[in-house]
């Protein structure tokens, strides 16, 4: 990348910083802040979740984190007045524990591939099993909801919508930033020599197990503590919208549509499916019911064959196709 | 307490034929076609739907509506392998699965649209027959009989038709058919279309059993996956015995802790096969 490039970028970074923080204050519709606040929140757990699938980790079973981060929060808080910020960090090391089981298991076993994505895929729905079955703790399938004590940032609970806005896109560049971070360390050369070819990278002594779980455990942490950040955003909680197979392959069709192999990737890819989600209900969900979701699958489908390296993806690499082009052009003309 | 267990299993070895009707072409098509088709469950949904709407709308006899909907579901699985799936042959398996996800959304709301969110089921009259004092539903003991005849005619199809051979041929060896010239499209539309009647045989034998709604499908797409992977990919014979299997296990822990609790004994149960035996039970172990 060349220095003037590189300052466009960073300029073009801090105007679409400035605005997204201004934007509150122009007091626009309540409804726009709270679908931005929703894309803040899944676009970060979505970037934890691509930590992994960039790797050629592909978890399907990310909502098992999310539910127990949110319900272990919930828990404390509504039994024994914790605050959601410790619960917050038990929740994390809750799912983190589970990971380090599975993880372990599944690396240490060589499972790798489909068979990684599928036995996560059944991790996920065993949690919401295990919701379900322990109702009389977890309310269920009913759900549960948060106690309200009103505006207190020790207990996380704000009654307006502003302050969760600014909260979770501090939680985003959090995420982003340590994508950042991984992205410059030993760690991800390690990872990506391992998606690529496990038995080389081994024999070249990369610590596969370790390399792996590392990666695995910090994601599965950061998605508990998104699911708890949701929690406190809607004040409630339900094993249906949290766990389960729904919401686990939500989350990587939002990372592969963006992009999963780019920082903004599952920013964009979020935005794209909440918005078009939010756009098809309103336009046709009261006229057509049903109808509108069909709308949306079909949409999505289209989306992943014509799409496969995702919006970002896709576009970058025209992007670059381009300049090199025009970079050609002028050696040409120069020569 | 023993009569209970005893009628438990005697239910769960039934029930295990029930499962094993869903698990057929759902096997078929892994192990031919190699992807993970995650939409075989609404297929057996919009089956049962299409025989309910033949049989309540048009007054047809639940035979014919049958097989009117095994018909329409294997052109619904050509259908699917053409617009769907064959653009994705080459992509990462992610993408299919997440594509076959998207299908699952399509299907369900088509389903909601067309016929509501209700359960709707057909009354059927059997008798219960007894042994001693143990009770069998008639329903189950035909779709036992059902998957075992379904397990006859399926291995007859695949070993003594030319068709057939072509079949195994590709799930063996993809670059060799070609040689042979077979051309693995064709050979991935049949195999389709054979996967979709066999979800239609399941939706004929489910009909008098379960009442069917939008999202009946999603429940029996992850314990069919179960199954299959108990008994080794693309294993007709392992999938039949792991049905039993599965089939037992949840009837008799359902009867002695909670439903819930019985579900989640089959996926720890698969977890523990993926990490120890990922072949299956009856399953060659491939160079992975």
């Amino acid at each position: 990348m060349t220095a003037r490039s590189f300052l466009k970028r960073k300029f073009l970074f801090v105007i679409l910083l400035l605005s997204i923080l201004i934007l509150p204050l122009l007091s626009p519709s309540p409804y726009l802040i709270h679908i931005i606040t929703f894309i803040f929140i899944w676009s970060y757990i979505t970037t934890v979740w691509s930590y992994m699938g960039r790797f050629h980790l592909v978890s399907l079973g990310h909502g098992a984190f999310l539910g127990i981060g949110a319900y272990i929060s919930i828990l404390l808080f509504n039994d024994y007045n914790i605050s959601p910020w410790i619960g917050m960090l038990l929740g994390g090391m809750g799912a983190a524990l589970l990971a380090l089981i599975l993880g372990y298991a599944c690396f240490r076993f060589g499972v790798i591939g489909d068979y990684f994505a599928l036995v996560t895929l059944a991790l996920g729905e065993l949690v919401a099993l295990m919701i379900d079955a322990f109702r009389n703790v977890t309310g269920g399938s009913l759900g549960m909801t948060l106690k309200s004590v009103g505006t207190s940032f020790y207990y996380l609970q704000f009654e307006k919508e502003i302050y969760y806005y600014y909260i979770s896109l501090l939680f985003l560049i959090f995420g982003l930033f340590l994508w950042q971070i991984i992205d410059r360390s030993r760690i991800q050369k390690a990872l990506r020599a391992i998606g690529e070819d496990e038995i080389a990278a081994a024999s070249i002594g990369i610590r596969i197990v370790r390399y792996k779980l590392f990666i695995t455990l910090i994601s599965a942490f950061l998605t508990a503590t998104g699911g708890v950040l949701y929690t406190q955003y809607m004040t409630y909680v339900n094993p249906e919208t949290l766990s389960g197979m729904g919401v686990s392959l939500a989350i990587p069709f939002k990372a592969i549509l963006g992009g999963m192999f780019h920082v903004w990737g599952s920013t964009i890819g979020t935005a794209m499916i909440v918005s078009l989600e939010e756009y098809i209900r309103i336009m046709y969900g009261a006229r057509f019911i049903g109808i509108s979701q069909v709308f949306y699958g079909a949409l999505l489908v289209a989306l992943i064959i014509f799409l496969p390296k995702g919006l970002y993806g896709t576009l970058s690499d025209y992007w670059h196709k381009r300049n090199d082009r025009r970079a050609s052009k002028i050696e040409v003309r120069l020569s | 307490m023993e009569q209970l267990i005893l009628s438990a299993t005697l239910n769960g070895v039934l029930l295990g034929g029930v499962l094993a009707l869903l698990v057929f072409g759902l096997n078929l098509i892994f192990g031919v076609v190699k992807i993970i088709h995650l939409a075989y469950g609404q297929f057996v949904m919009l089956g049962m739907y299409v025989i309910f709407f033949l049989v309540t709308t048009y007054k047809m006899n639940i035979f014919i509506a049958s097989i009117i909907s095994c018909i329409i579901l294997g052109l619904l699985g050509i259908l699917l392998q053409m617009i769907v799936i064959n653009p994705l042959l080459k992509s990462p398996r992610l993408n299919q699965l997440l594509a076959l996800a998207g299908v699952i959304i399509i299907f369900e709301n088509m389903a909601m649209v067309l016929w509501g969110a209700d359960y709707r089921g057909i009354k059927l009259l059997l008798p219960v027959i007894h042994f001693g004092s143990l009770f069998v539903r008639t329903s189950y003991l035909v779709a036992f009989i059902g998957a075992i005849l379904t397990l006859l005619a399926l291995t007859l199809f695949l070993n003594r038709t030319y068709v057939g051979i072509a079949i195994r041929a590709t799930a063996q060896d993809l670059d060799s058919i070609q040689l042979m010239g077979i051309n693995p499209k064709w050979v991935y539309l049949i195999t389709q279309a054979t996967g979709g009647i066999l979800s239609g045989i399941a939706a004929s034998f489910f009909m008098p059993i379960y009442a069917v709604h939008p999202h009946f499908g999603s429940a029996f797409t992850l314990m069919a996956f179960i199954i299959v992977i108990l008994g080794g990919m693309g294993n007709f014979l392992g999938g039949f015995i792991s049905a039993f299997i599965i089939g037992v296990v949840t009837s008799i822990s359902a009867v002695l802790t909670s439903t819930e609790i019985a579900d989640s004994i089959d996926l720890i149960i698969f977890i523990l096969i993926m990490l120890v035996r990922p072949q299956g039970l009856l399953g060659i172990r491939e160079s992975r």
